[in-house]
């Protein structure tokens, strides 16, 4: 990593332009991919990343510019490059940058780092996912499983004297089995993860992803066509909580909001979801996918209420973005890695415990769907027309559960779908994602308890 | 990286084969925002992958610093996963093998900064002077991409090669009646001097038109359309299902359909890296191996699978040359590269002509998530206008489309003669289909 008179040296240096404020974001990440099939390692993947992202600011313009060598010959031509686009460099003579902040280490670090533990330690965990799902059900005829770790060390300094320092560690495994039955062939998947070390696996064990992934393929094999057309669905905790990071998250993020592209900016203080709706953007949670203790650009992460009983009360705002609003940074800023300009993100987003029973959600319901497992979606905050895929379902016929159906999307538009949650249960439960936007792909958690929207399209296959 | 002591190390360790994969890309891309630039990104990183090759197991590293005085160091974390991997067939690395070279015939003339600069500009200006419903201009951009290869192992392979790629990213949104649609455009330009910023900023403002005023229609079945972008999207959504890897593992869904009808007699799909009409063209892939053209469906049959080394030693065959990685720090995996189904000889209009009543679907979305790859189901939120006697009726959103890919592609009417590469390595005309599940009001 750079030393502290290094990064005052090349910030000095990119000052000498018309830029208001510069940034240096450094980063070093270690990444492990262990893939299994059949209990057998297919594949390992290794890699070790380390690279320098410098930033430059002129009121809302931004110049970027990054390489993986932190020396003066990679960063040198880079700042030259930079002062040059943003013009102005002419009479200005460098000055060491002042910085003030002190680095400080994550204050919730990893207990057990993965390269602490064995690789034989490390593949076996994938084995006994693989091993859950096979003694699942004989009907289990091939099993897959991939472990991810990843420890990610970043360095963030700017011409405002910050200087923070953050590692990020974290672990996921992701089960997929497959069912036989018949020349039918289907397929069930569960992950996890946490940004915690090793230890997450003492508690969260792979035998509970394995029989969950057999389980969700087992019910495939007798799913029937899914109805389509508008109707009540249940979509259950959890992982369903990308409902709200699809039709409103992305919305909120000031990367669409200070643009005036997104159908929620200009809102706040307004009603954007039904008064049963309250939710919260959370990045210290400790141990979670998607907390950290600084944002990448050295803001303490912190948590963020975006709406309150049905009423917008905040976006989520990165610099840049806060410039473009006239409002502060939220802590909101993030990025895939050197590779990316940050820009406003989600952390650990959900919907809040409400006190519906579960099974109150069904009640008089003649037709509907319920939404137990929950794959990814995509929206479009200009629109805010979204969609998601359900990978579970089961009909819901005079208030009961009845049959397993075939996947279907659920697609709607953001502003509506908020305003008709009509039920939200108490059980709030998180689940663990990556999310893709201008930034690049970064770990978010989701989150909700089981809620009921009173009338969603689903895009099935059986009309009527 | 001084790689022939790599190299010559691992042969004094006893490894079967080292290979070092040097990827370089370097990047300049500026964004227009009203009337000025809004963001400028400037990039150059390289990257190195060691593959190494250890009783006949394969072990993988990337790294964005090499440093060769721990090439043992280095080596033992690599022997040491090599260990705890299992292979049933000997893993193998590349023998150097000729191949005809082949290059796009792309002229690229880089343009100076003011350049550049003036054609965002007036393309900005361009769009904002197209139609009144504009209601904001998103984002005009200009992107050029160097991307570099150096393969190199210690069977003797030594390949290298570059591709450039500058485009123009037009977007835009458009508002009428409280509504609001964007669109976009994305020109691959050989020479910016040659740009007709109006017709881009048509071409994006066209785009987002297509999409304005969408409301749903009845759920149903409906004679379809899928108009080429769309095809090209659940079409390439699904390649991997000419994956030799995943026919292999037994999760594909075309395992033990080789030589079988699996499509309308109406369909044959192409793979060729070679293929001069695409962007980018590569004589070898990312182990070395040359590239060929392949016929991988024949007339609805299925003829030949996509192999890389490992997945053709699996099955018995030799690798066709489609072992590539996603960025240099990827592992080769299968992937096809320009692959198309090939055009037939009815345009959009004609097509819609035959139709006469039905819609035709414009844009899918949400395809990572909505596509089952083991059974090809698919359940996806979708865009595009009705027909009616044969011509373009209201524009349809708020609808998906569903059903299964395999059934749907033995329920081919037509397929149109609109085949275009643009930017894209794979690519498709559009293709009528009997009918499909529209789910709306």
């Amino acid at each position: 990593m750079l030393k502290k008179e290094e990064l005052a040296r090349y910030l000095g240096l990119c000052m000498a332009s018309e830029a208001d404020l510069a940034e240096i974001y450094e980063e070093e990440e270690t990444s492990e991919t262990i893939a299994s099939l059949n209990e057998e390692v297919d594949r390992v993947n290794r890699t070790v990343k380390s690279g320098v992202g410098i930033r430059l600011f002129k009121g809302v313009q931004t110049v970027y510019g990054y390489s993986n060598g932190a020396d003066d010959a990679h960063l040198l031509p880079i700042i030259t490059d930079l002062t040059r686009a943003l013009g102005g460099t002419e009479g200005k003579t460098p000055s060491d940058a002042a910085l003030t902040g002190t680095a400080s280490a994550n204050g919730d670090p990893a207990r057990i780092d993965f390269d602490a533990v064995s690789l034989a330690a490390r593949t076996e965990l994938a084995r006994r996912a693989e091993r859950a799902a096979k003694a699942y059900d004989p009907r289990i005829v091939k099993t897959q499983a991939t472990l991810l770790n990843v420890r990610q060390r970043v360095q963030i300094a700017n011409t405002e004297g910050r200087l923070a320092e953050d590692v990020r560690v974290r672990t996921r495994l992701s089960v997929v089995a497959y069912a036989a039955e018949n020349g039918n062939f289907q397929s069930g998947s569960c992950n996890s993860g946490a940004g915690r070390g090793f230890e997450y696996w003492e508690e969260k064990t792979p035998e509970s992803l394995g029989a969950e992934a057999a389980r969700a393929a087992v019910v495939m094999l007798s799913a029937v066509d899914c109805p389509s057309g508008r109707m009540p669905v249940v979509i259950d905790n959890g992982f369903g909580g990308v409902i709200f990071h699809e039709a409103c998250g992305h919305s909120l993020e000031a990367t669409s909001v200070s643009k005036n592209r997104s159908v929620f900016a200009g809102k706040l203080g307004q009603r954007i979801a039904s008064p049963c709706v309250s939710a919260v953007d959370d990045g210290t949670i400790p141990g979670a996918w998607g907390s950290e203790s600084v944002d990448d650009e050295g803001t303490p992460q912190k948590r963020r209420v975006l709406i309150e009983n049905g009423i917008l009360k905040s976006y989520m705002i990165d610099r840049l973005g806060g410039r473009r609003m006239g409002m502060e940074p939220t802590g909101s800023s993030r990025r895939q890695s050197y590779e990316f300009e940050p820009t406003s993100r989600m952390s650990n987003t959900f919907i809040c415990a409400g006190t519906d029973p579960f099974e109150s959600l069904f009640e008089g319901i003649e037709r509907g769907l319920y939404a137990k497992s929950m794959g990814g979606g995509s929206v479009n905050p200009l629109t805010g027309e979204f969609n998601f895929s359900v990978l579970e379902g089961y009909l819901i016929e005079n208030g009961k559960i009845t049959v397993p159906v075939k996947g279907a999307a659920l697609i709607g538009s953001g502003a509506e779908i908020l305003m008709n949650i009509d039920k939200v249960s108490d059980n709030l439960a998180r689940g663990q994602g990556m999310c893709g936007s201008a930034s690049g792909s970064i770990p978010t958690d989701v989150g909700q308890p089981a809620i009921r929207v009173s009338s969603i399209t689903v895009g099935g296959t059986a009309n009527g | 990286m001084n790689k022939q002591a790599w190299l010559d190390r691992a042969r004094e360790r006893g490894f079967d084969g080292l290979e070092i994969y040097v990827g370089r890309s370097a990047e300049r891309k500026v964004t227009w925002f009203e009337g000025q630039t809004d963001s400028f990104v400037t990039s150059d990183v390289t990257g190195y992958s060691l593959r190494a090759i250890i009783g006949g197991k394969t072990a993988n590293l990337a790294l964005e610093t090499v440093d060769d005085a721990k090439i043992d160091e280095t080596l033992d974390l690599l022997a040491a996963q090599a260990e705890i991997v299992a292979a049933k067939e000997p893993d193998t690395l590349r023998m150097p093998e000729a191949a005809d070279d082949v290059k796009c015939a792309t002229e690229w003339v880089v343009p100076p900064a003011d350049q550049i600069l003036s054609v965002l500009a007036e393309t900005e200006r361009a769009l904002r002077a197209s139609d009144p419903r504009v209601k904001q201009v998103m984002e005009i951009e200009w992107q050029d991409a160097v991307t570099g290869r150096e393969i190199t192992n210690t069977n003797g392979v030594r390949v290298a090669d570059e591709n450039r790629t500058q485009v123009l990213y037009a977007s835009v949104a458009v508002e009428e009646n409280g509504k609001v649609k964007d669109g976009f455009r994305v020109e691959v330009v050989p020479d910016l001097s040659r740009l007709d910023p109006a017709d881009i900023a048509r071409k994006a403002l066209d785009d987002a038109l297509d999409e304005l005023g969408g409301t749903p229609i009845p759920s149903g079945n409906y004679p379809v359309i899928f108009e080429r972008r769309a095809m090209t999207a659940i079409f390439g959504a699904l390649t991997d299902m000419y994956s030799g890897d995943l026919i292999g593992k037994g999760i594909s869904p075309l395992k033990d359909k080789l030589g079988e009808p699996i499509f309308s007699d109406k369909i044959t799909v192409a793979d060729d890296p070679r293929n001069t009409d695409a962007l980018r063209v590569f004589a070898y892939d990312d182990e070395g191996c040359p590239t060929r053209k392949k016929i991988l469906v024949d007339r609805g049959v299925f003829r030949e699978a996509l192999h890389n080394t490992k997945s053709a030693a699996r099955m018995g065959t030799a690798s066709t040359g489609n072992g590539f990685k996603n960025g240099y720090a990827g592992t080769v995996s299968v992937s096809p590269m320009n692959c198309c189904i090939l055009p037939g000889d009815r345009d959009l209009a004609g097509l819609m002509e035959d139709m006469g009543d039905g819609l035709v679907v414009t844009r899918f979305a949400g395809l990572h998530a909505g596509l089952n790859h083991v059974t090809t189901d698919f359940s996806l939120q979708c865009f595009g206008y009705l027909v009616k006697n044969g011509k373009r009726d209201r524009n349809a959103a708020l609808i998906t489309a569903a059903g299964n890919f395999l059934d749907l592609m033995k329920k081919v009417v037509a397929v149109g003669s609109d085949l275009e590469w643009e930017y894209r390595t794979i690519a498709c005309p559009s293709v009528a289909f009997e009918n499909c599940a529209i789910a709306g009001e």
